[in-house]
């Protein structure tokens, strides 16, 4: 987690569930939101991430459980409490008919911006780059400039809590990452995000990661704890001059800090699963050299938050 | 930043939002505003301002005789309702009927004579193939005048035969006082009670010679249609031509379409749109939401009610007899109404289809039930309640008296339609609330 977090918790919830009908979308959600912080909220499609986005927002009511949002119920909600949240919907909801300037102009006066607002709005379209294009209709934009218009009609009022809901689905890659640079400089302005992707791999920007499946929260972590609760621990892949036998495998798989089956990549590579990885990777070069093995790499391994996700979600499914 | 000062940026929002979008439309304002105006045109050339000749076949056992008479009939009518034919059969004149070759057969009484001095009324059979209410009218007011007139013929022949046969008594009494006179000189001097009674009879008979000498000079023309009458309107515009007297109707049904049109696809837009969502987080209201939109869309509509004004006037030669202030009350208040039917459209509808099939039927129960084509005095009483639901029957009689009559504005109807307006307004927030402010459970 960054260093400019504040302290508190700007959302919280307690076994939030809603039902419609007879269907379960979010069940018993519990979660915390540290303020400042870049929260990630990752799931397949249909898992119930933008239910619970709506129910955050105020947006639906919920069936049981609590929430807090700036300290307070959504359906207690002041005109001053909506002014410090920014909702940024999955499709495009703003204006074809008006141009970039006027549907931001548009936004920023339903959020009750000042009248001397010409200055913030163009500051804004130098953010999302689109100052180039302020004159041209919104339905002449491609999907990214949409997207980007979306965010800066979101960031319009300066709001302090936003919620970000799949901003990056259906644009590039390039593209998408320019969007968590975005992100990141509104973090470091002091904003707090809470942002669901289907990316998986976009976990990693984020300061804490809720993976959602099923309507069910499976559990909150950073990126790196993440990784280490998919595979139970650091992973540390090891390459040697030698061909690692079987006696060699059985041999790690019984050492005390190993976790798990060896993975065999070749006849001369293996991954193994450790509690610590700092620690392991001086013990496991003693055990080389013991036995005689001439390490030609051994360094920490980052597996993709897709094989990650992939891995909890089995877990997940192989536990029901 | 106060409260207020807020409330009025947020009405501002829908205020510039609404307006740019309308402008942004060049080819629809245009057609809104031309279409109307050729169809007026059209009107106006389509509908000629003289009453209609009627193809007319007269059914008669003697054609000949019949003729005659027409011939008559016609030089003392002196007009071109009838352009008639004379026949024998009536079989096949009710076939030329149902072919529309002919617009009337009219039966003429067999023994028309005989019927009346059996103190009956001798009928004329007149059959039409029309389903128009403005065309049967017409016909029945043109039967009711042959008949008027056929009468007014015959009671001015028989008093005219009865001028003939009173100069043959005139001359009688004549003789008869003669006689009394002679009397009265034979009278011997001193018999005073005869010559009284001669003296009487004499005067008697000379005020009967004088009230028959009277009653012979007058014209029989008189003596049967003893009164006339001459028709004149308030309005100072006595005569007025079809586009004008219809006018005002299709000012006021063109400005509750356009109102109507533009507005019931506003919310239902918006709503398909997804936006209402981000309006739901965000700080404004329904109130406000509504207020910048009626706002918008008055400004615009009145600039546009102006410009269908001015062209009316200019163009068409249409007067304005009352004030343009009552004018523009009325017409404010026309709009004001018929946005809220928009806005109530468009907030339960549930596609822009479904929107503009609602506006459209709107219209044509306008064009029927409003008073455009039929006045409303000849409506059934569970049916005015219908014409009294929709704004255009307000405006179309608040124009007709300002425009036509040179009224000041109606206040009955004016409270009316307002009344309406504010209850439609009333309960398109609610229903913009519930979509805005409420949380779907």
């Amino acid at each position: 987690m960054k260093n400019n977090i504040l302290a508190g918790n700007i959302v919280e919830t307690q076994d939030l569930t809603k039902t419609f009908g007879g269907d379960i979308a979010v069940q018993s959600l519990n979660m915390q939101v540290p303020r400042g912080t870049i929260f990630g909220f990752v799931g397949p499609s249909g898992c119930g991430k933008t239910t619970t986005v709506r129910l955050l927002t105020g947006f639906y009511e919920p069936t049981s459980g609590t929430l807090s949002v700036l300290g307070k119920k959504p359906a207690d909600f002041s005109d001053s409490d909506r002014e410090k949240i920014g909702y940024l919907i999955q499709q495009f909801v703003l204006y074809p008919d008006l141009t970039v300037w006027e549907n931001l102009n548009f936004a920023a006066s339903f959020y009750g911006v000042g009248l001397f607002r010409w200055g913030r709005l163009n500051k804004l379209l130098d953010f999302v780059e689109l100052a180039g294009d302020k004159n041209k209709l919104a339905r002449d934009l491609s999907g990214g400039m949409k997207r980007r218009l979306s965010l800066a009609a979101t960031l319009v009022h300066n709001p302090e809590l936003l919620f970000l809901d799949e901003p990056t689905a259906g644009i590039d890659p390039i593209l998408r990452r320019k969007f968590w640079d975005y992100f990141k400089e509104l973090q470091a302005d002091g904003h707090t995000l809470f942002i669901t992707t289907q990316y998986v791999g976009e976990a990693a920007y984020c300061d804490l990661v809720g993976v959602m499946y099923g309507g069910k929260l499976l559990m909150i972590e950073t990126p790196d704890g993440l990784r280490r609760k998919a595979y139970g621990g650091d992973v540390i892949g090891v390459r040697t001059n030698e061909a690692i036998r079987f006696e060699h495998r059985q041999q790690l798989e019984s050492l005390p800090f190993v976790r798990g089956k060896v993975k065999i990549i070749s006849d001369q590579e293996v991954e193994v699963i450790v509690d610590e990885a700092d620690t392991a990777i001086q013990l496991l070069l003693e055990w080389c050299r013991a036995q005689k093995l001439t390490v030609e790499m051994m360094e920490q391994k980052s597996p993709p938050f897709d094989d990650v996700f992939i891995r909890i979600i089995e877990t997940e499914i192989a536990n029901e | 930043m106060s409260r207020i000062f807020k409330f009025l940026i947020r009405v501002s929002s829908f205020l510039g939002k609404e307006m740019t979008e309308i402008f942004r439309q060049p080819r629809l304002i245009l057609t809104l505003v031309l279409g109307p105006f050729l169809i007026m045109f059209l009107f106006g050339l389509g509908y000629p301002d003289q009453n209609r000749t009627l193809r007319t076949t007269f059914v008669t056992a003697d054609p000949a005789g019949f003729q005659k008479e027409m011939n008559a009939f016609t030089e003392s009518f002196n007009s071109k309702i009838f352009d008639y034919v004379i026949e024998s059969e009536k079989e096949l004149a009710l076939a030329k009927l149902a072919l529309n070759q002919t617009d009337l057969v009219i039966i003429v009484p067999d023994i028309p004579f005989e019927t009346i001095k059996n103190n009956q009324q001798a009928e004329f059979l007149i059959y039409h193939n029309e389903v128009d209410p403005i065309q049967i009218g017409y016909i029945q007011s043109v039967a009711r005048i042959l008949v008027d007139e056929v009468n007014r013929q015959i009671l001015q022949s028989m008093a005219e035969q009865g001028q003939a046969d009173s100069g043959s008594l005139q001359i009688d009494l004549e003789t008869a006082i003669a006689k009394t006179q002679m009397l009265r000189q034979a009278v011997p001097a001193g018999d005073v009670k005869t010559a009284t009674q001669a003296a009487d009879l004499e005067k008697d008979l000379t005020n009967v010679h004088e009230n028959l000498a009277t009653f012979r000079s007058l014209s029989s023309g008189i003596l049967v249609s003893p009164f006339s009458a001459k028709v004149t309107g308030l309005s100072e515009v006595q005569v007025l031509t079809v586009t004008g007297f219809f006018a005002p109707a299709v000012i006021v049904l063109l400005l509750q379409h356009v109102s109507i049109t533009f507005s019931s696809l506003s919310i239902v837009r918006e709503t398909r749109s997804g936006i209402m969502e981000l309006f739901r987080v965000a700080p404004i209201k329904a109130f406000e939401t509504l207020v910048g939109k009626y706002l918008s869309y008055l400004f615009f509509e009145t600039i546009l009610a102006g410009v269908i004004t001015a062209l009316a006037v200019w163009l068409l030669r249409i007067p304005i007899l009352g004030s343009l202030q009552d004018y523009a009350l009325a017409v404010v208040v026309l709009l004001f109404t018929s946005l809220g039917v928009g806005f109530f459209i468009s907030l339960i509808s549930q596609t822009d289809t479904q929107a503009v099939q609602y506006s459209m039927l709107l219209m044509l129960a306008s064009i029927f039930f409003s008073g455009f084509f039929l006045d409303l005095r000849l409506m059934k009483a569970p049916i005015t309640f219908i014409a009294w639901s929709l704004p255009a029957t307000y405006g179309i009689r608040m124009l007709q008296d300002i425009m036509l009559r040179g009224s000041s504005v109606p206040l009955l109807l004016f409270l009316g339609v307002a009344g309406i307006g504010i209850v439609l307004f009333l309960i398109n927030w609610i229903l913009l609330r519930r979509i805005m402010e409420s949380r779907y459970s």
